[in-house]
């Protein structure tokens, strides 16, 4: 080697001059000599059986992408998850409830006879341990159902089939079709689906992505969805059909999320991110055997118990806070009657009340807690009724609290439109490591759900 | 209730007075950025300006500044004369010549220019007629070591999407490729990127023939004598010294279908075809995409799937399934192999291009090296 290329920037400027040489189908080339090289080697070493999986495969394949079932399949499919968890839920839901609520009330009857000072029983058992009790039993039963059925789809090989029939739809909206991906991932859990669009590569779409996310209702909004259907929707119908109602019901307010993903995803795409749809390539892999074991380990360990001690973590904070605020009085009522008064006109024009604004709120941190909150401050600091069946809750909602349909509704449409909670707020700060788009994402939503949410207040009373 | 409404107000009121004096992103704070920002905006436009007008060995003037960026004489003196100040220009007699240090940075803001249009086309896919514009405004934000990675991204291109040469990181900037039309070979289509309006008489004389930069021409024939070009509408007759005046340059991008050959969206469902090629619009990222996922030539693929929307496609090849849009399958070139051809009739030098030319790229490389 000669002397001249002794310093390695010698080396860097040849190297340049020798680049700029190269064919422009250099690329090209080499990468059909690495397949050209790979598939030589896999003529000799690898043998085929010719068995008919592959021929399976595309029938399957045919009948889930198919122009007249694939949709109406993705749907029952989706219906018939919801469906499975709300029956099956219920029953062991208000089993724990009541197991939770009657230790609360020993606890409490204990630390009496001892002569704990009242306050510290009341903060400690009807405030941190309540709101604990309440997340555990709203949100324990559905998500150990929700998820494994879930991942059972995800393990199928499902999802990128989903992602194919959508891809259209989505691709008019100017985004990408494995935004379906990181939607499926969002029923989970909205921060887990944002880091999930990941697989995006353009960087445009992947921003429309982590942005709409939030519309896609997650497992911590789901109880909220599926305590008003049963409680408003279901209530209607035989006893039946009343648990396929609610399903139904939680569908719809499903499917109002997709449509207003690709919605915002459009008129993102027509202002802040105009750009023409990028490479969209999708591979279909073969469908595979789920394995029964590795599903409860991770959607039972990994999702349950990791969405769930989130869920603990700031259920138990805020019980605290729900607790002060309702026992602290300032003129004869108490913080939260304070608060929620204040809300009240702007609750009102949403077709809400204060108590759910508030209890929004509070539930900042984790949408999980919406209920509870709510019921907490409905039920104010003394009353000791333990709610732990949908009728008696439907009797303090419509008898006390005054919901109407138009309440249930527009707590349907908000829950599904509002500001996302603060762990999906840090988690698209960490994505895009921009305050703009941190706060897009986090006002976006909120403004969609005034609006909508004012508008169909406003076009009910005006009708009804 | 009304006691309520005077909180809200109040709070109202708070965040209006937040909103402006906030400090680091009030809106006082933001106006003053932006005007500092508007401001070397304008230094950087000024100096492109007078780069590209030293490049076509002309002297930018004060007057033709303020045309360029449309201010009124007044503002365009002052600027001038802001830029004086601060070293960037020197005037000679009313013309203004660029110093090293303005050089420097004309160069630093239209390789940034034309690294953006180059990544924008790529990468994000933005449609040709926007990219001059959004370029216009992210050149100003760029910094050095955000254009060098992204120059790094991009596999160091040589052009942007116009043709134009991007100035390399030391500052040098590859001079235009054009060749007058005497120079270029026959029967090749040729791209007008110039035309000289000096001398008048011979500028006129083409202009009358109608060609204008933009336009495509084939040159049919070649002689001391004489140039016959043909623009698709009739054929010209030109004497080289006219010719000559005349830059050409290759198209930018050959979009038109190869002969005998179907784009991979036009097959039928269930029907299998072999790969030839890639589109030469088919390039940058979404190129890479398609070759690491096999689509290599010579491979052979089957439409497999349809879907409810009829877009995308799912397309089997290699043993995997691939779905893809339409606009990337009219940019796959294939050809017929029948229903009957199996896998096993394609045996493995059918599929690959040749290694030893890659060997020898590789060795003519070394070759460079030792050489040196």
């Amino acid at each position: 080697m000669s002397k001249s290329l002794s310093t390695p920037q010698n080396i860097l400027d040849r190297s340049d001059q020798l680049r700029r040489a190269l064919d422009g189908d250099f690329r090209d080339q080499v990468v059909s000599s690495l397949y050209g090289e790979a598939q030589r080697i896999a003529e000799r070493a690898v043998r085929r059986d010719s068995s008919n999986k592959w021929d399976l495969d595309q029938r399957i394949d045919r009948i889930v992408t198919s122009p007249v079932f694939g949709l109406p399949m993705m749907i029952l499919i989706l219906a018939a998850i919801f469906w499975v968890t709300i029956l099956g839920a219920n029953y062991p839901s208000a089993m724990i409830a009541s197991a939770l609520f009657s230790l609360e009330h020993q606890a409490a009857l204990l630390f009496e006879s001892w002569g704990v000072p009242d306050w510290i029983t009341g903060f400690l058992w009807h405030g941190v341990f309540r709101g604990l009790a309440w997340v555990v039993s709203v949100m324990l039963p559905p998500m150990a159902i929700f998820f494994p059925m879930f991942t059972i789809l995800e393990d199928l090989g499902y999802l990128p089939r989903v992602a194919f029939n959508m891809d259209w739809l989505f691709r008019k909206a100017g985004a990408h079709g494995k935004q379906a991906l990181s939607m499926a991932m969002g029923f989970g859990c909205n921060a887990a689906g944002i880091i999930a669009t990941r697989v995006i590569d353009s960087p445009r779409e992947r921003l429309i992505a982590i942005l709409t996310n939030n519309f896609v209702p997650c497992n911590g909004r789901f109880p909220t969805l599926i305590m008003l259907a049963t409680i408003f929707v279901a209530v209607d119908f035989p006893p039946v059909f009343a648990s396929i109602a609610a399903a139904g019901a939680v569908v719809g307010v499903v499917l109002i999320g997709v449509v207003f993903t690709l919605l915002s995803s459009w008129m993102l795409a027509q202002t802040m991110l105009q750009g023409e749809a990028s490479a969209f390539t999708l591979e279909l892999p073969p469908y595979r055997r789920p394995s029964i074991l590795r599903i409860l380990y991770t959607s039972l360990i990994d999702r349950t118990i990791f969405v769930l001690g989130r869920a603990v973590m700031t259920a138990i904070p805020a019980g605290a806070v729900i607790w002060i605020l309702a026992n602290i009085e300032a003129g004869g009522t108490s913080l939260a009657q304070h608060v929620a008064s204040f809300l009240d006109p702007l609750g009102y024009a949403i077709g809400l009340d204060g108590v759910i604004l508030l209890a929004y709120v509070i539930a900042i941190p984790a949408n999980e807690i919406v209920v509870p909150t709510l019921m907490m401050v409905y039920l104010g600091a003394d009353l000791m009724t333990e709610l732990t069946s949908f009728d008696e809750i439907r009797a303090l909602l419509v008898d006390q609290q005054g919901w109407t349909l138009l309440t249930a509704v527009n707590l349907m449409l908000f829950s599904v439109l509002h500001n996302p909670c603060a762990t999906t707020i840090l988690t698209i700060w960490r994505e895009t490591r921009s305050a703009r788009w941190t706060t897009i994402g986090a006002l976006m939503p909120l403004i969609f759900a005034f609006v909508v949410t004012f508008l169909v207040a406003t076009l009910w009373r005006a009708l009804v | 209730m009304e006691n309520s409404w005077t909180s809200w107000l109040f709070l109202i009121a708070l965040a209006v007075v937040a909103l402006l004096f906030w400090p680091k992103t009030g809106l006082f704070v933001a106006i003053s950025r932006w005007r500092e920002l508007r401001r070397r905006e304008r230094f950087e436009d000024a100096l492109k300006h007078i780069l590209a007008w030293e490049q076509r060995r002309q002297d930018a003037t004060p007057e033709s500044i303020g045309g360029a960026l449309g201010l009124v004489q007044s503002s365009a003196l002052s600027l001038v004369a802001d830029m004086e100040e601060r070293d960037l220009i020197h005037s000679t007699g009313g013309a203004l010549k660029l110093t090293a240090e303005g050089q420097r940075l004309a160069l630093h803001v239209v390789r940034a220019h034309r690294l953006w249009e180059r990544y924008l086309a790529d990468d994000a896919g933005v449609p040709m007629e926007r990219l001059h514009r959004a370029a216009e405004k992210a050149e100003h934000q760029l910094s050095s070591e955000r254009i060098d990675a992204l120059d790094a991204h991009l596999g160091h291109p040589e052009r942007d999407p116009h043709g134009d040469p991007i100035p390399r990181a030391d500052g040098s900037l590859e001079k235009d490729n054009a060749v007058p039309l005497t120079d270029w070979p026959v029967a090749d289509i040729a791209w007008v990127t110039h035309i000289e309006d000096e001398p008048d008489v011979i500028f006129h004389q083409i202009l009358s023939t109608g060609l204008r930069p933009g336009k495509s021409v084939r040159v049919i024939e070649n002689t001391p004598e004489c140039l016959v070009i043909d623009d698709g509408v009739q054929e010209h007759r030109l004497v080289p010294v006219v010719a000559a005046n005349i830059q050409v340059a290759a198209e930018p991008v050959n979009t038109e279908r190869p002969v005998g050959l179907r784009s991979l969206s036009e097959l039928a469902k269930g029907e299998a075809a072999e790969v030839v090629e890639l589109g030469s619009m088919c390039r940058g990222f979404s190129r890479r995409r398609l070759l690491d996922l096999g689509i290599t030539p010579g491979t052979r693929i089957e439409a497999s799937l349809d879907n409810p929307f009829g877009d995308p496609r799912a397309f089997r090849l290699r043993g995997t399934v691939i779905a893809l849009r339409k606009d990337q399958g009219d940019q796959i070139w294939v050809r017929s192999i029948g229903e009957k051809t199996t896998t096993k009739d394609l045996s493995a030098s059918d599929c690959y291009t040749n290694p030893e030319e890659i060997k020898r790229t590789a060795e003519n490389a070394a070759q460079g090296i030792s050489e040196a």
